[in-house]
């Protein structure tokens, strides 16, 4: 038994060395596709993976310290490589142009509007379609964003430690000020205390005096006032008499002399003589004089004033919020739908399966059988067999890619794009190629076996490198370039357009006329390949 | 001009010389038999009739058309029937035979009406509508033929079309292409089997390495190489030296043990030489006349056998 086994185990050893087709299935194959895979993905970790740096159309309108310091940072930033552009316009274009999956603007005035308190906006233009460099350029905004905020708060935090600074000085001279202030009025008070008890003891005193001089006034007036009431009295009496006199005259009365005048009291006497002793003492002793003469004290000097030189209000204001605007170029929703990128993908992926091997090995399948050489004698000729059979796949792949997407759309709610009718376009042109390129792996291989592994390797690379199964910006940019190279790059980037972008149909013209030249390119290689082939038997 | 006419035809693949100078003709109404080993060049000779292989040097005309320029015209008039049995394994014998016609240039209503004769002249009617893959490979092989004459061609390119077929299978084949031959055809019918060349073949190329060896009438072939017919006998006891002596155009080859040779000028001294052995006194077992074939005539003419089991 253990013989037997030995040569079977020999045997089978031998036939899979000399499977030269299932070597390259098993090895190969793997290898191609771990390499483009991993070559695809390489964004995923990081620039130091071999990935390329994110082009980002900077435009800094804004020229003050918030444009300047977001520039300076994307400088530093290696992940990033910072293309200054002259305007919004010229940016917003840049990204239209795919030339980059955002641009970011920093608008006039930002600078001002924050210092000033008030809240600014960076605008961000964005390719809807390149979500994993969008999701950097977000992130790398927000810490743009963060950082500019935390170097003006920083600053303002700086001035308002130097206004404390200073405000604290003011206050501590002030203080000083105050104190020797308070030690001055202090001394004033105490000063106008005592001038303010000598000059009551003066007033006193001087009050007293004016008193006895009115008591002596008054009693030097009595003589006066007696005269003068006798004199009145007397005035009185003589005129009575006189009028009598004249009575008792009669007629003669006017015969009567005229009495001698008495003597006339002088007004300043009669006046002396009513004044009150009060009225006199005032005038006679005004109190200014008297009292000054009386109470006059010294008083201290009444303190100066310092000069008190307070600082000036600090003129620092807390720094205004800088939110971050998107704006997606084309007018498309910000955030697609995974499905927009799933279901095309896939269904090209699915659609290549279906015509590349389809057609190759319905060729194969011809040869095999020998219809092929049989239908070669007929009067039919190859060009026209090989036509239909394209034909046939082709009409099988659009009718396939037509069910997934009404799949996609009513299961997956997937967008259509503005025109759905365009996307017949891009559907057309990979359809084309993908069968005229089974002609091509029917032509370049010799048996069934040999399609699987051939065609295989084509389909994942292609749909691996051609953005099919993830957005095509993880991969590295000369991959991008490289990928440009396989139809399913310009059918992804047609579709994109029209379903994630919702570009109008116009905008997928180049990509269709890029699918249409590959299809005639892989027809006029297959058809030599495969006429060359069938010729040598 | 012959219906088909080859001439110094020589092709190459690569270093390898596949025909060096074939040379041979068709008429029409004619079965010719391109007789050979594996590898002797019969279906390169095929493949360039039917206009599928280019070839390096020599002229071939078909139908009056030149190759390969008037290759066109000549796929016109020509009905390859391969060896391989070319159909699409999952159409029907009916949509097959609608679909070659059609490919041969036959309207979809001139098409249908073939397919339909085609079905019931080759024993098919009743399972024309079952896959192919489903029929035995007798009704395979008819239905490969019948594909290739579906169009009533002039020439007949048949190659070695009745290879593991049934007896019956293969007679309906034989009584076809000889139907087709005297509708005017000129058939080239490719083969190793030497009983079907000397049944179908009014004329016989011998090919080996890529070279024609001789080319005629299956006798004349025969003739030419010079072989005589034999009688082998059996006997009980040895025949004793000059037991034959006396019967004209016979003589001993072999002599041994019971055993005797006899080559002979013509067949029919084969009663006089078993009755010498009965006088001779060797009591007769048995006896096997041999006549030379066109196997006999290859082996002659190549020093090789025509099939690896004629060596045997």
């Amino acid at each position: 038994m253990l013989a037997g086994f030995r040569a079977a185990l020999a045997k089978d050893v031998r036939l899979l060395v000399r499977d030269g087709v299932g070597l390259v299935f098993l090895t190969v194959a793997p290898i191609v596709v771990i390499t483009v895979a991993g070559l695809s993905l390489a964004n995923l970790y990081g620039p130091d993976a071999g990935a390329s740096p994110i082009v980002l159309p900077l435009v800094d309108a804004d020229g003050g310290r918030v444009g300047r310091a977001i520039a300076e940072r994307l400088a530093a930033e290696p992940a990033v490589r910072a293309e200054p552009v002259a305007d919004a316009d010229a940016a917003r274009r840049r990204v239209r142009e795919k030339a980059a999956a955002a641009a970011l603007v920093v608008p006039a005035g930002t600078t001002d509007a924050i210092a000033a308190g008030r809240p600014a906006r960076l605008v961000v233009f964005t390719d809807p379609v390149r979500t994993f460099e969008l999701a950097r350029v977000r992130l790398l905004v927000e810490e743009l964003r963060h950082a500019v905020q935390a170097g003006l708060r920083d600053a303002a935090a700086g001035e308002l430690d130097a206004a404390r600074a200073r405000a604290d000085a003011a206050r501590a001279d002030l203080d000083r000020t105050l104190d020797r202030l308070r030690a001055d009025v202090a001394r004033l008070a105490a000063a106008r205390a005592a001038a303010r008890a000598q000059s009551a003891a003066a007033k006193r005193e001087a009050s007293a005096r004016v008193d006895a001089a009115r008591k002596r006034l008054a009693a030097r007036l009595v003589p006066l006032r007696t005269f003068l009431a006798d004199l009145e009295a007397r005035r009185t009496t003589f005129d009575a008499w006189l009028a009598e006199v004249r009575k008792q005259a009669g007629r003669f009365a006017d015969r009567v002399p005229p009495p001698p005048a008495p003597p006339v009291v002088p007004p300043e006497v009669a006046a002396l003589a009513a004044a009150d002793e009060r009225t006199l003492l005032a005038r006679l002793l005004p109190d200014d004089g008297a009292l000054a003469s009386l109470a006059r004290v010294d008083l201290p000097p009444p303190p100066r004033l310092p000069a008190v030189e307070l600082p000036a209000s600090p003129d620092v204001r807390l720094p205004g919020a800088l939110a971050a605007e998107e704006t997606s170029v084309s007018g498309a929703p910000r955030t697609p739908n995974p499905f927009d990128q799933n279901v095309p993908g896939f269904a090209i992926t699915f659609l290549l399966l279906g015509v590349l091997l389809g057609v190759s090995l319905a060729l194969l399948d011809e040869r095999d059988w020998g219809t092929l050489d049989r239908l070669r004698a007929t009067r039919t000729p190859l060009g026209a067999v090989l036509g239909a059979k394209l034909v046939a796949r082709a009409a099988v792949g659009l009718a396939q890619m037509a069910l997934l997407f009404a799949v996609g759309r009513l299961a997956f709610d997937v967008s259509l794009g503005r025109a759905p009718w365009a996307l017949v376009l891009p559907t057309a042109g990979i359809v084309a190629a993908g069968t005229a390129f089974g002609l091509v792996v029917a032509g370049a291989t010799a048996s069934r076996e040999a399609v699987l592994p051939v065609g295989s390797i084509v389909i994942l690379t292609m749909a691996a490198a051609g953005g099919c199964w993830w957005p095509i910006d993880l991969e590295p940019r000369w991959m991008r370039r490289a990928a440009l190279a396989f139809p399913t790059t310009w059918a992804m980037d047609a579709y994109n357009d029209l379903m994630i972008r919702r570009e109008p149909p116009q905008a997928v013209l180049r990509a269709t006329a890029a699918l249409a030249a590959f299809a005639v390119l892989y027809l006029a290689a297959g058809l030599l390949l495969f006429r060359r082939r069938v010729r040598r038997g | 001009m012959p219906a088909v006419l080859v001439d110094g035809l020589t092709k190459r693949w690569g270093a390898r010389v596949a025909l060096r100078g074939v040379s041979f003709t068709v008429e029409r109404g004619e079965i010719v038999g391109l007789l050979g080993p594996n590898g002797a060049g019969k279906s390169t000779t095929l493949g360039v009739l039917a206009t599928q292989l280019p070839f390096d040097r020599g002229r071939v005309v078909i139908a009056d058309r030149e190759l390969p320029r008037d290759a066109g015209a000549a796929r016109r008039v020509v009905g390859l029937v391969p060896q391989q049995i070319a159909l699409y394994p999952t159409l029907s014998a009916e949509e097959n035979l609608r679909f070659f016609g059609r490919a041969a240039g036959l309207t979809a209503a001139a098409a249908a009406v073939a397919a339909a004769t085609a079905l019931a002249r080759f024993g098919l009617a009743e399972r024309a509508r079952e896959p192919i893959a489903r029929l035995s490979v007798g009704m395979r092989r008819r239905l490969n033929l019948a594909c290739g004459i579906l169009h009533a061609p002039a020439i007949v390119l048949l190659d070695e079309p009745v290879v593991g077929v049934d007896p019956q299978s293969r007679e309906r084949i034989f009584a076809a292409v000889q139907e087709l031959a005297r509708g005017g055809a000129a058939v080239v019918y490719s083969t190793h089997q030497m009983e079907e060349a000397e049944r179908l073949c009014g004329r016989i190329v011998l090919l080996d390495g890529g070279e024609v060896r001789a080319a005629g009438t299956p006798a004349a072939l025969v003739a030419a190489t010079g072989l005589v017919p034999h009688v082998r006998l059996r006997t009980i006891r040895s025949l004793g030296p000059g037991w034959l002596d006396g019967v004209a155009g016979a003589r001993v080859v072999t002599l041994a043990d019971g055993a005797c040779d006899v080559a002979l000028a013509d067949a029919s001294a084969v009663p006089a030489v078993l009755a010498a052995a009965d006088r001779g006194g060797g009591r007769l077992v048995e006896f096997q006349v041999v006549r030379p074939n066109l196997a006999d005539a290859f082996l002659a003419l190549t020093g090789h056998a025509l099939r690896d089991d004629d060596l045997a």
